[in-house]
């Protein structure tokens, strides 16, 4: 990235923190920060399911241990409440380097499938530890933001997407980067090339975890009250890769480009078609993955580049 | 000289084949030995067990005097043994510069420098026509190449070289040949497999290992080997023994 996109891309984001100043309704702001943050969880999940090609389906594990970390480290044990957002964080990248230890030892769909089984037994755990974590019935999540709530939300959830941009372009253009995309590539040639798989794909899994828990604690203290099917089930895991892979996955811009037009539809659809938009999702990832294997910026930048080459 | 690599009776088994079966040889440094023999004579077994690929059920593999047994893949690449995959494996969205690059990311950090590394290696593999252009749907002559010039790029003190020519028209194969006579000047050394590509191991190989089913069956200068008599029955058949004897 040069210069000049780089102080593109921070224009852009300075913007998108001034939109409270002009934009005052909860409901609108609401719809914002959802927008906001599932860009940012898109491009958390765009290092390990773009770049480094290692299709995770399971990232609702990273995003619920952030979401409930935050609520029991405060409720349960009582920490101040920025302390446990922070070890919900913390929690989520042991858990990253444990998952990705045994699931990583798998290539392809049944690496996909592996992930759906981990994100699987800590939402069924959820639900049957009741003690803990309120099971079905739920619990309440501690307020991060006592004053103008619904304006600070949306504005921690443009810092954590431009933290996961700035992290995803930083990485883009390093050695990490290319090693990332060796692997994606060809797993062999990279070891051939002396990379580290195991370990460079553990790294990229714990960073992406990271900022996957952040955006889960945001979320949890937002909607105040969490449920296991609703912070650590397949839909969330599902909602983050198709908004990558839909924008496009391993391209810098891609998720934030999903993300604006999924959850804008996901937005429309719920007024009009109530539970009828999963069905929508389903044809929607079936179409993606036919006719736009490369994401919407993916196929804009192969004609781009094709159009430039041929004048 | 002292020998870089030392392989003794080296064995590897899938299920009752034998693929290498007590082979023993050795590759001296600044030395250029060809592999013969056909397919399923386990070459390709044996590269995979140098390069830490396969680990194997006996022997020992020595490089630079230290044991290798059961370093995995990107050890035997840091410790200096490059290879290139007999079925070409290129980043096939990267264009062939990143490629390249992504060798010489062994020794350095700095994407510039890897970069200026890498042109280095194009320049030399004569590909620089080529550096711009994403590695799929280049023509298979440049993907071997292709494979030559990332492992060249990791700076290795011995390079594997898996079925280079093979499948190349002649010209090309000859034109690669004379590439591999300058590698000395990268102070590599290089064990090649190849099949049958007699006119290049006549040109480029100092010494000859010859395989027959796993098994070494024989080892000298190219001129001599070829003209045993097992060899030309096991390998080459019965028309090089016309054009021979």
């Amino acid at each position: 990235m040069t210069r000049k996109r780089a102080l593109i891309a921070a224009a852009c984001f300075v913007l998108c923190l001034l939109v409270p100043l002009v934009v005052d309704q909860d409901y609108q702001l609401n719809v914002l920060f959802r927008i906001t943050l599932f860009a940012g969880l898109g491009l958390a999940w765009n290092l390990v399911g773009g770049y480094a090609g290692q299709l995770s389906l399971g990232h609702a594990a990273f995003f619920g241990i952030g979401a409930y970390g935050l609520v029991l480290f405060n409720e349960k044990l009582g920490l101040p409440i920025w302390l446990a957002f922070v070890l919900g964080v913390v929690a989520a990248v042991g858990a990253a380097l444990l998952i990705g230890r045994v699931a990583f030892r798998l290539r392809g769909p049944y690496f996909a499938l592996s992930t759906i089984a981990f994100a699987e037994v800590l939402r069924i755990s959820a639900k049957n530890l009741t003690s803990i974590t309120g099971g079905d019935v739920g619990v309440q999540a501690p307020a991060l933001f006592d004053t103008h709530p619904s304006q600070w939300f949306y504005v921690s959830a443009v810092l954590l997407t431009a933290l996961a941009f700035t992290v995803t372009a930083l990485i883009v253009r390093s050695r990490f980067g290319y090693w990332l995309q060796a692997i994606r590539e060809d797993e062999d040639t990279a070891m051939a090339c002396g990379i580290d798989a195991a370990s460079t794909k553990l790294r990229v899994l714990a960073i992406s975890a990271a900022l996957t828990a952040i955006g889960g604690g945001l979320y949890a203290s937002q909607f105040f009250f969490i449920v296991p099917d609703q912070v650590v089930g397949l839909e969330i895991s599902n909602e983050i890769a198709i908004i990558a892979m839909l924008g496009g996955a391993g391209t810098l811009t891609g998720p934030l480009v999903g993300a604006v037009l999924l959850e804008t539809a996901t937005e429309l659809f719920k007024s009009w078609f109530q539970e009828a938009h999963l069905l929508i999702y389903g044809v929607l990832i079936v179409l993606v993955v036919l006719f736009l294997p490369e994401g919407i910026v993916g196929t804009v930048a192969r004609v781009w580049r094709r159009r430039k080459a041929g004048s | 000289m002292t020998a870089l690599l030392d392989i003794e009776h080296v064995s590897k088994r899938f299920g009752g084949l034998r693929a290498v079966n007590d082979v023993s040889f050795s590759v001296k440094e600044g030395e250029v030995l060809f592999i013969v023999g056909p397919n399923g004579a386990g070459k390709t077994t044996l590269f995979n067990l140098i390069t830490g690929f396969l680990p194997p059920d006996q022997g020992v593999i020595r490089f630079a005097g230290k044991s290798l047994a059961g370093s995995a893949p990107h050890i035997a690449a840091r410790l200096g043994i490059g290879r290139t995959f007999q079925i070409v494996k290129p980043l096939r969205n990267l264009t062939v510069l990143e490629n390249v690059m992504l060798g010489a990311f062994l020794r350095t950090r700095s994407t510039t420098e890897a970069a200026a590394q890498a042109r280095k290696v194009l320049a030399f593999l004569q590909m620089e026509a080529v550096s711009d252009l994403p590695a799929h749907g280049l023509p298979l002559a440049t993907l071997k190449r292709l494979e030559i010039a990332r492992s060249l790029a990791t700076r290795p003190k011995l390079i594997l070289l898996d079925e280079v020519v093979a499948g190349l028209p002649t010209a090309e194969a000859m034109a690669l040949a004379e590439l591999l006579l300058r590698l000395p000047e990268w102070g590599v050394s290089a064990v090649a497999g190849v099949e049958h590509v007699m006119q290049v191991v006549m040109r480029v190989a100092q010494r000859v290992v010859v395989l027959d089913r796993g098994t070494l069956i024989a080892e000298g200068i190219p001129a001599d080997v070829v003209r045993r008599p097992e060899v030309i029955e096991a390998y080459l058949g019965a028309k090089y023994k016309q054009v021979t004897g």
